[in-house]
Protein backbone atom coordinates (compact mmCIF):
# COMPACT_ATOMS: atom_id res chain seq x y z
CA UNK A 1 0.00 0.00 0.00
CA UNK A 2 1.42 3.36 -1.01
CA UNK A 3 1.03 4.92 2.46
CA UNK A 4 2.95 2.24 4.33
CA UNK A 5 6.15 4.28 4.58
CA UNK A 6 4.43 7.54 5.42
CA UNK A 7 4.20 9.07 8.88
CA UNK A 8 0.99 9.07 10.86
CA UNK A 9 0.61 12.78 10.29
CA UNK A 10 1.00 12.48 6.52
CA UNK A 11 -1.65 9.80 6.46
CA UNK A 12 -3.91 11.90 8.66
CA UNK A 13 -3.60 14.82 6.26
CA UNK A 14 -4.29 12.54 3.32
CA UNK A 15 -7.45 11.28 4.98
CA UNK A 16 -8.59 14.79 5.77
CA UNK A 17 -7.97 15.69 2.13
CA UNK A 18 -10.44 13.05 1.04
CA UNK A 19 -8.35 9.88 0.78
CA UNK A 20 -10.62 7.73 2.92
CA UNK A 21 -8.80 4.49 2.12
CA UNK A 22 -5.59 5.81 3.72
CA UNK A 23 -7.29 5.23 7.06
CA UNK A 24 -6.78 1.51 6.57
CA UNK A 25 -3.05 2.09 7.02
CA UNK A 26 -3.63 3.69 10.41
CA UNK A 27 -5.97 0.85 11.31
CA UNK A 28 -3.32 -1.72 10.35
CA UNK A 29 -0.76 0.09 12.49
CA UNK A 30 -2.83 0.26 15.63
CA UNK A 31 -5.20 -2.70 15.47
CA UNK A 32 -2.97 -4.89 17.64
CA UNK A 33 -2.63 -2.30 20.42
CA UNK A 34 -6.30 -1.40 20.30
CA UNK A 35 -7.43 -5.01 20.31
CA UNK A 36 -5.08 -5.96 23.15
CA UNK A 37 -6.30 -3.12 25.40
CA UNK A 38 -9.91 -3.78 24.52
CA UNK A 39 -9.50 -7.47 25.17
CA UNK A 40 -7.86 -6.98 28.56
CA UNK A 41 -10.49 -4.50 29.67
CA UNK A 42 -13.54 -6.30 28.35
CA UNK A 43 -12.21 -9.76 29.17
CA UNK A 44 -13.60 -11.47 26.10
CA UNK A 45 -13.01 -11.58 22.38
CA UNK A 46 -16.38 -10.58 20.99
CA UNK A 47 -16.68 -7.55 23.24
CA UNK A 48 -13.14 -6.59 22.35
CA UNK A 49 -13.97 -6.82 18.64
CA UNK A 50 -17.01 -4.65 19.13
CA UNK A 51 -14.88 -2.13 21.00
CA UNK A 52 -12.25 -2.17 18.25
CA UNK A 53 -14.83 -1.33 15.61
CA UNK A 54 -16.11 1.51 17.73
CA UNK A 55 -12.56 2.76 18.31
CA UNK A 56 -11.81 3.03 14.61
CA UNK A 57 -15.18 4.55 13.87
CA UNK A 58 -14.68 7.26 16.49
CA UNK A 59 -11.08 7.68 15.52
CA UNK A 60 -12.05 8.48 11.95
CA UNK A 61 -14.81 10.84 12.99
CA UNK A 62 -12.59 12.82 15.35
CA UNK A 63 -9.46 12.73 13.20
CA UNK A 64 -9.89 16.37 12.27
CA UNK A 65 -9.83 17.28 15.96
CA UNK A 66 -6.55 15.43 16.57
CA UNK A 67 -3.99 18.13 17.18
CA UNK A 68 -0.89 16.01 17.60
CA UNK A 69 -0.26 16.97 21.22
CA UNK A 70 0.23 13.28 21.95
CA UNK A 71 1.28 10.53 19.58
CA UNK A 72 -1.38 8.86 17.50
CA UNK A 73 -0.65 5.65 19.35
CA UNK A 74 -1.56 7.29 22.68
CA UNK A 75 -4.58 8.86 21.07
CA UNK A 76 -5.92 5.53 19.80
CA UNK A 77 -5.02 3.97 23.13
CA UNK A 78 -7.21 6.46 24.97
CA UNK A 79 -10.12 5.94 22.60
CA UNK A 80 -9.69 2.18 23.03
CA UNK A 81 -9.79 2.44 26.82
CA UNK A 82 -12.93 4.56 26.63
CA UNK A 83 -14.72 2.34 24.16
CA UNK A 84 -13.82 -0.81 26.10
CA UNK A 85 -15.01 0.87 29.28
CA UNK A 86 -18.35 1.63 27.63
CA UNK A 87 -18.68 -1.94 26.35
CA UNK A 88 -17.96 -3.28 29.84
CA UNK A 89 -20.52 -0.87 31.27
CA UNK A 90 -23.11 -2.04 28.77
CA UNK A 91 -22.48 -5.76 29.16
CA UNK A 92 -21.70 -5.89 32.83
CA UNK A 93 -24.60 -8.06 34.10
CA UNK A 94 -24.12 -10.45 31.20
CA UNK A 95 -20.38 -10.47 31.69
CA UNK A 96 -20.75 -11.32 35.34
CA UNK A 97 -22.69 -14.47 34.63
CA UNK A 98 -20.43 -15.45 31.75
CA UNK A 99 -17.25 -14.96 33.68
CA UNK A 100 -18.64 -17.17 36.42
CA UNK A 101 -18.99 -20.08 34.01
CA UNK A 102 -15.83 -22.06 34.24
CA UNK A 103 -16.74 -24.33 31.32
CA UNK A 104 -17.33 -21.49 28.90
CA UNK A 105 -15.44 -22.59 25.76
CA UNK A 106 -14.58 -18.96 25.03
CA UNK A 107 -12.96 -18.64 28.40
CA UNK A 108 -10.97 -21.90 28.15
CA UNK A 109 -8.26 -20.17 26.20
CA UNK A 110 -7.81 -17.67 28.97
CA UNK A 111 -7.94 -20.25 31.67
CA UNK A 112 -4.99 -22.26 30.36
CA UNK A 113 -2.47 -22.80 33.09
CA UNK A 114 1.08 -23.98 33.17
CA UNK A 115 0.68 -27.57 32.01
CA UNK A 116 4.21 -28.43 33.07
CA UNK A 117 3.35 -27.74 36.68
CA UNK A 118 2.26 -30.43 39.09
CA UNK A 119 -1.38 -31.19 39.90
CA UNK A 120 -1.37 -29.04 43.08
CA UNK A 121 0.09 -26.08 41.26
CA UNK A 122 -2.31 -26.57 38.39
CA UNK A 123 -5.22 -26.64 40.79
CA UNK A 124 -4.04 -23.46 42.53
CA UNK A 125 -3.54 -21.77 39.21
CA UNK A 126 -7.08 -22.61 38.13
CA UNK A 127 -8.43 -21.44 41.44
CA UNK A 128 -6.56 -18.16 41.15
CA UNK A 129 -7.88 -17.74 37.63
CA UNK A 130 -11.44 -18.32 38.70
CA UNK A 131 -11.17 -16.01 41.69
CA UNK A 132 -9.47 -13.35 39.61
CA UNK A 133 -12.34 -13.47 37.17
CA UNK A 134 -14.82 -13.26 39.98
CA UNK A 135 -12.96 -10.34 41.51
CA UNK A 136 -12.68 -8.57 38.17
CA UNK A 137 -16.38 -9.00 37.63
CA UNK A 138 -17.00 -7.22 40.93
CA UNK A 139 -15.11 -4.15 39.78
CA UNK A 140 -16.92 -1.19 38.37
CA UNK A 141 -16.06 -0.47 34.71
CA UNK A 142 -13.86 2.43 35.80
CA UNK A 143 -12.04 0.35 38.44
CA UNK A 144 -11.58 -2.47 35.98
CA UNK A 145 -10.23 -0.22 33.25
CA UNK A 146 -7.98 1.66 35.66
CA UNK A 147 -6.61 -1.61 37.06
CA UNK A 148 -6.01 -3.11 33.62
CA UNK A 149 -4.20 0.00 32.47
CA UNK A 150 -2.14 0.16 35.65
CA UNK A 151 -1.40 -3.50 36.28
CA UNK A 152 -1.45 -5.07 32.83
CA UNK A 153 -0.60 -2.18 30.52
CA UNK A 154 1.84 -0.57 32.95
CA UNK A 155 0.43 2.91 32.44
CA UNK A 156 1.10 5.74 34.88
CA UNK A 157 -1.64 7.34 36.96
CA UNK A 158 -1.57 10.42 34.72
CA UNK A 159 -2.02 8.32 31.59
CA UNK A 160 -4.90 6.44 33.17
CA UNK A 161 -6.52 9.69 34.23
CA UNK A 162 -6.14 11.09 30.71
CA UNK A 163 -7.54 7.95 29.11
CA UNK A 164 -10.57 7.89 31.40
CA UNK A 165 -11.05 11.65 31.50
CA UNK A 166 -10.86 11.73 35.27
CA UNK A 167 -8.60 13.46 37.79
CA UNK A 168 -5.28 11.73 38.60
CA UNK A 169 -6.36 11.29 42.22
CA UNK A 170 -9.59 9.64 41.10
CA UNK A 171 -7.57 7.32 38.85
CA UNK A 172 -5.30 6.42 41.79
CA UNK A 173 -8.32 5.72 43.99
CA UNK A 174 -9.90 3.54 41.29
CA UNK A 175 -6.73 1.43 41.09
CA UNK A 176 -6.57 1.19 44.88
CA UNK A 177 -10.20 0.04 45.20
CA UNK A 178 -9.62 -2.56 42.47
CA UNK A 179 -6.56 -3.88 44.31
CA UNK A 180 -8.53 -4.11 47.55
CA UNK A 181 -11.29 -6.13 45.88
CA UNK A 182 -8.76 -8.47 44.28
CA UNK A 183 -7.01 -8.97 47.61
CA UNK A 184 -10.28 -9.90 49.28
CA UNK A 185 -10.85 -12.58 46.65
CA UNK A 186 -7.35 -13.88 46.25
CA UNK A 187 -5.67 -13.54 49.65
CA UNK A 188 -7.55 -16.50 51.26
CA UNK A 189 -5.85 -18.83 48.78
CA UNK A 190 -2.55 -18.39 50.54
CA UNK A 191 -3.79 -18.58 54.10
CA UNK A 192 -2.87 -22.26 54.45
CA UNK A 193 0.19 -22.23 52.24
CA UNK B 1 6.70 3.94 64.31
CA UNK B 2 3.94 4.90 61.93
CA UNK B 3 3.02 2.06 59.57
CA UNK B 4 2.44 2.55 55.86
CA UNK B 5 -1.14 2.87 54.69
CA UNK B 6 -2.45 0.27 52.29
CA UNK B 7 -2.68 2.89 49.56
CA UNK B 8 0.98 3.67 50.15
CA UNK B 9 1.84 -0.01 49.82
CA UNK B 10 -0.03 -0.15 46.50
CA UNK B 11 1.80 2.97 45.32
CA UNK B 12 5.07 1.39 46.38
CA UNK B 13 4.23 -1.80 44.50
CA UNK B 14 3.62 0.17 41.29
CA UNK B 15 6.65 2.35 42.03
CA UNK B 16 4.57 5.47 42.05
CA UNK B 17 5.23 6.52 45.61
CA UNK B 18 6.35 10.10 45.98
CA UNK B 19 8.94 8.93 48.56
CA UNK B 20 10.13 5.61 47.23
CA UNK B 21 13.37 5.74 49.19
CA UNK B 22 11.61 6.50 52.45
CA UNK B 23 8.98 3.77 52.06
CA UNK B 24 11.73 1.32 51.04
CA UNK B 25 13.67 2.09 54.21
CA UNK B 26 10.50 1.73 56.25
CA UNK B 27 9.73 -1.65 54.74
CA UNK B 28 13.22 -2.84 55.63
CA UNK B 29 12.91 -1.58 59.16
CA UNK B 30 9.28 -2.53 59.89
CA UNK B 31 8.47 -6.26 59.80
CA UNK B 32 4.71 -5.62 60.06
CA UNK B 33 4.62 -3.47 56.96
CA UNK B 34 7.06 -5.78 55.20
CA UNK B 35 4.72 -8.72 55.81
CA UNK B 36 1.72 -6.76 54.56
CA UNK B 37 3.66 -5.70 51.51
CA UNK B 38 4.74 -9.27 50.82
CA UNK B 39 1.11 -10.41 50.93
CA UNK B 40 0.12 -7.64 48.55
CA UNK B 41 2.93 -8.59 46.18
CA UNK B 42 1.90 -12.25 46.27
CA UNK B 43 -1.67 -11.38 45.31
CA UNK B 44 -0.84 -8.86 42.61
CA UNK B 45 1.94 -11.01 41.16
CA UNK B 46 -0.56 -13.82 40.84
CA UNK B 47 -2.99 -11.71 38.87
CA UNK B 48 -2.86 -13.07 35.38
CA UNK B 49 -2.31 -10.71 32.50
CA UNK B 50 -4.31 -12.24 29.68
CA UNK B 51 -2.68 -12.46 26.31
CA UNK B 52 -4.94 -11.25 23.55
CA UNK B 53 -5.66 -13.96 21.01
CA UNK B 54 -4.03 -13.43 17.67
CA UNK B 55 -6.11 -11.91 14.94
CA UNK B 56 -6.46 -13.24 11.43
CA UNK B 57 -4.45 -11.54 8.71
CA UNK B 58 -7.52 -10.05 7.17
CA UNK B 59 -8.78 -8.66 10.47
CA UNK B 60 -8.18 -5.05 9.41
CA UNK B 61 -10.02 -5.72 6.17
CA UNK B 62 -12.91 -7.21 8.16
CA UNK B 63 -13.16 -4.08 10.31
CA UNK B 64 -12.96 -1.94 7.21
CA UNK B 65 -15.80 -3.90 5.64
CA UNK B 66 -17.86 -3.26 8.76
CA UNK B 67 -17.23 0.44 9.18
CA UNK B 68 -15.86 1.62 5.84
CA UNK B 69 -19.21 2.32 4.27
CA UNK B 70 -20.40 4.40 7.19
CA UNK B 71 -17.34 6.63 7.15
CA UNK B 72 -17.97 9.84 5.27
CA UNK B 73 -15.21 11.02 3.00
CA UNK B 74 -13.58 14.21 4.26
CA UNK B 75 -13.88 17.10 1.89
CA UNK B 76 -10.64 18.46 0.57
CA UNK B 77 -9.89 21.61 2.54
CA UNK B 78 -9.81 24.85 0.61
CA UNK B 79 -6.35 26.03 -0.20
CA UNK B 80 -4.40 28.33 2.08
CA UNK B 81 -4.40 30.85 -0.72
CA UNK B 82 -8.18 31.00 -0.63
CA UNK B 83 -8.19 31.06 3.19
CA UNK B 84 -5.71 33.93 3.22
CA UNK B 85 -7.33 35.96 0.50
CA UNK B 86 -10.95 35.37 1.48
CA UNK B 87 -11.10 38.44 3.78
CA UNK B 88 -9.50 40.50 1.04
CA UNK B 89 -12.06 39.13 -1.38
CA UNK B 90 -14.85 40.26 0.88
CA UNK B 91 -13.26 43.69 1.22
CA UNK B 92 -12.89 43.95 -2.56
CA UNK B 93 -16.51 42.92 -3.01
CA UNK B 94 -17.60 45.62 -0.56
CA UNK B 95 -15.51 48.25 -2.36
CA UNK B 96 -16.94 47.12 -5.69
CA UNK B 97 -20.46 47.31 -4.30
CA UNK B 98 -19.87 50.84 -3.03
CA UNK B 99 -18.36 51.84 -6.38
CA UNK B 100 -21.30 50.38 -8.31
CA UNK B 101 -23.73 52.14 -5.97
CA UNK B 102 -21.82 55.39 -6.45
CA UNK B 103 -21.81 55.14 -10.25
CA UNK B 104 -25.45 54.12 -10.31
CA UNK B 105 -26.26 57.03 -8.05
CA UNK B 106 -24.42 59.43 -10.31
CA UNK B 107 -26.19 58.10 -13.38
CA UNK B 108 -29.54 58.30 -11.65
CA UNK B 109 -28.74 61.83 -10.54
CA UNK B 110 -27.90 62.81 -14.11
CA UNK B 111 -31.12 61.27 -15.32
CA UNK B 112 -33.05 63.19 -12.72
CA UNK B 113 -30.98 66.26 -13.51
CA UNK B 114 -32.20 66.23 -17.11
CA UNK B 115 -35.68 67.13 -15.95
CA UNK B 116 -34.22 69.98 -13.91
CA UNK B 117 -32.26 71.04 -16.95
CA UNK B 118 -35.50 71.70 -18.67
CA UNK B 119 -36.07 74.42 -16.11
CA UNK B 120 -32.64 75.96 -16.62
CA UNK B 121 -32.87 75.68 -20.36
CA UNK B 122 -32.17 79.26 -21.71
CA UNK B 123 -35.43 79.51 -23.58
CA UNK B 124 -37.47 78.26 -20.67
CA UNK B 125 -35.61 80.58 -18.36
CA UNK B 126 -36.27 83.50 -20.68
CA UNK B 127 -39.95 82.68 -20.63
CA UNK B 128 -39.97 82.75 -16.85
CA UNK B 129 -38.11 86.09 -16.81
CA UNK B 130 -40.54 87.54 -19.29
CA UNK B 131 -43.50 86.54 -17.14
CA UNK B 132 -41.90 88.06 -14.04
CA UNK B 133 -40.83 91.13 -16.00
CA UNK B 134 -44.34 91.55 -17.34
CA UNK B 135 -45.80 91.52 -13.82
CA UNK B 136 -43.15 93.95 -12.64
CA UNK B 137 -43.80 96.34 -15.50
CA UNK B 138 -47.56 96.16 -14.80
CA UNK B 139 -47.03 97.17 -11.21
CA UNK B 140 -44.53 99.89 -12.18
CA UNK B 141 -46.94 101.30 -14.75
CA UNK B 142 -49.69 101.49 -12.15
CA UNK B 143 -47.34 103.29 -9.75
CA UNK B 144 -46.28 105.81 -12.42
CA UNK B 145 -49.90 106.45 -13.39
CA UNK B 146 -50.70 107.08 -9.74
CA UNK B 147 -47.68 109.32 -9.41
CA UNK B 148 -48.52 111.38 -12.50
CA UNK B 149 -52.12 111.87 -11.48
CA UNK B 150 -51.70 112.38 -7.78
CA UNK B 151 -53.01 115.79 -6.59
CA UNK B 152 -54.43 117.43 -3.48
CA UNK B 153 -53.02 117.89 0.02
CA UNK B 154 -53.57 114.42 1.47
CA UNK B 155 -50.91 112.67 -0.55
CA UNK B 156 -49.54 110.78 2.46
CA UNK B 157 -52.61 108.50 2.28
CA UNK B 158 -51.44 107.16 -1.07
CA UNK B 159 -49.25 104.05 -0.80
CA UNK B 160 -46.71 105.50 -3.18
CA UNK B 161 -43.69 105.16 -0.93
CA UNK B 162 -44.39 101.63 0.29
CA UNK B 163 -45.15 100.45 -3.24
CA UNK B 164 -41.98 102.13 -4.45
CA UNK B 165 -39.93 100.29 -1.80
CA UNK B 166 -41.36 96.93 -2.80
CA UNK B 167 -40.85 97.64 -6.48
CA UNK B 168 -37.30 98.84 -5.82
CA UNK B 169 -36.33 95.45 -4.41
CA UNK B 170 -38.01 93.50 -7.18
CA UNK B 171 -36.71 95.89 -9.85
CA UNK B 172 -33.12 94.99 -8.98
CA UNK B 173 -33.85 91.29 -9.18
CA UNK B 174 -35.77 91.61 -12.41
CA UNK B 175 -33.02 93.72 -13.95
CA UNK B 176 -30.39 91.15 -13.06
CA UNK B 177 -32.52 88.28 -14.33
CA UNK B 178 -33.25 90.09 -17.55
CA UNK B 179 -29.54 90.66 -18.13
CA UNK B 180 -28.70 87.00 -17.44
CA UNK B 181 -31.53 85.71 -19.62
CA UNK B 182 -30.08 87.51 -22.63
CA UNK B 183 -31.93 89.11 -25.58
CA UNK B 184 -33.47 91.52 -23.06
CA UNK B 185 -30.67 94.06 -22.95
CA UNK B 186 -32.97 96.74 -24.34
CA UNK B 187 -34.96 96.73 -21.10
CA UNK B 188 -31.91 97.43 -18.96
CA UNK B 189 -31.85 101.20 -19.59
CA UNK B 190 -35.53 101.60 -18.83
CA UNK B 191 -35.24 99.55 -15.67
CA UNK B 192 -32.27 101.70 -14.64
CA UNK B 193 -34.31 104.86 -14.92
CA UNK B 194 -37.18 103.20 -13.11
CA UNK B 195 -34.81 102.21 -10.29
CA UNK B 196 -33.63 105.77 -9.80
CA UNK B 197 -37.21 107.01 -9.62
CA UNK B 198 -38.18 104.27 -7.19
CA UNK B 199 -35.20 105.12 -5.01
CA UNK B 200 -36.11 108.80 -4.93
CA UNK B 201 -39.71 108.04 -4.17
CA UNK B 202 -38.78 105.59 -1.42
CA UNK B 203 -36.59 108.20 0.23
CA UNK B 204 -39.15 110.98 0.12
CA UNK B 205 -40.30 112.22 3.57
CA UNK B 206 -43.57 111.00 5.14
CA UNK B 207 -45.33 114.29 4.59
CA UNK B 208 -45.26 114.14 0.80
CA UNK B 209 -46.69 117.30 -0.79
CA UNK B 210 -47.91 118.02 -4.28
CA UNK B 211 -44.86 120.31 -4.74
CA UNK B 212 -42.58 117.41 -3.93
CA UNK B 213 -44.32 115.29 -6.51
CA UNK B 214 -44.13 117.99 -9.16
CA UNK B 215 -40.42 118.30 -8.55
CA UNK B 216 -40.03 114.54 -8.83
CA UNK B 217 -42.12 114.39 -12.03
CA UNK B 218 -39.96 117.02 -13.65
CA UNK B 219 -36.63 115.73 -12.43
CA UNK B 220 -37.30 112.13 -13.29
CA UNK B 221 -39.45 112.79 -16.38
CA UNK B 222 -42.06 110.33 -15.19
CA UNK B 223 -44.19 110.84 -18.33
CA UNK B 224 -41.32 109.72 -20.51
CA UNK B 225 -40.58 106.84 -18.17
CA UNK B 226 -44.23 105.79 -18.22
CA UNK B 227 -44.08 105.77 -22.00
CA UNK B 228 -40.97 103.61 -21.98
CA UNK B 229 -42.54 101.22 -19.50
CA UNK B 230 -45.64 100.90 -21.63
CA UNK B 231 -43.56 100.22 -24.73
CA UNK B 232 -41.60 97.61 -22.86
CA UNK B 233 -44.72 96.06 -21.41
CA UNK B 234 -46.26 95.78 -24.83
CA UNK B 235 -43.13 94.12 -26.18
CA UNK B 236 -42.95 91.74 -23.30
CA UNK B 237 -46.59 90.74 -23.60
CA UNK B 238 -46.28 90.35 -27.37
CA UNK B 239 -45.22 86.74 -28.34
CA UNK B 240 -42.88 85.88 -31.19
CA UNK B 241 -43.95 86.26 -34.82
CA UNK B 242 -45.08 82.63 -34.98
CA UNK B 243 -47.48 83.19 -32.10
CA UNK B 244 -48.53 86.66 -33.11
CA UNK B 245 -52.01 85.69 -34.15
CA UNK B 246 -52.71 83.89 -30.89
CA UNK B 247 -51.41 86.67 -28.70
CA UNK B 248 -53.69 89.29 -30.13
CA UNK B 249 -56.64 87.36 -28.87
CA UNK B 250 -55.20 87.15 -25.38
CA UNK B 251 -52.64 89.35 -23.71
CA UNK B 252 -51.46 92.04 -26.04
CA UNK B 253 -51.75 95.47 -24.48
CA UNK B 254 -52.08 98.43 -26.83
CA UNK B 255 -49.71 101.31 -26.17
Amino acid sequence: MRWMEESDDSIRRAILSGDKEAYKVLMARYTQIVFRVAYRITGNESDAEEAVQEVFLRGYQSLAAFQGRSSMSTWFYRIAANCALEVVGKRRPEAQSRIAEENDPERSEVQLADIKAGPDRLLLSREIEARQQAAMSELTPTERTAFVLRHMEDRSTEEIAAALNIAPNAAKQAVFRAVQKLRRQLAPLWVNT
Amino acid sequence: MKHLEEAELVEHYYEESANMGESERHLKACPVCAKRFAELCRVLDAVDTPTAPARKEDYVEQIWQSIGTSLPRYEKPKSNWFRFYRPLGWAAACVLLVAVAFVAGRKWERKQGSSVAVAVDPQARQRVVIVVLGDHLDRSERLLVQLNHAEGNDLSALPLRSEARELLASNRLVRQSAMQAGNLSNVEASLDRLERLLMELSNEPDSLTEADLDRLRQEMNTDGLLFDIRVLRSRVHSPGPEQQSASTATKGVPI
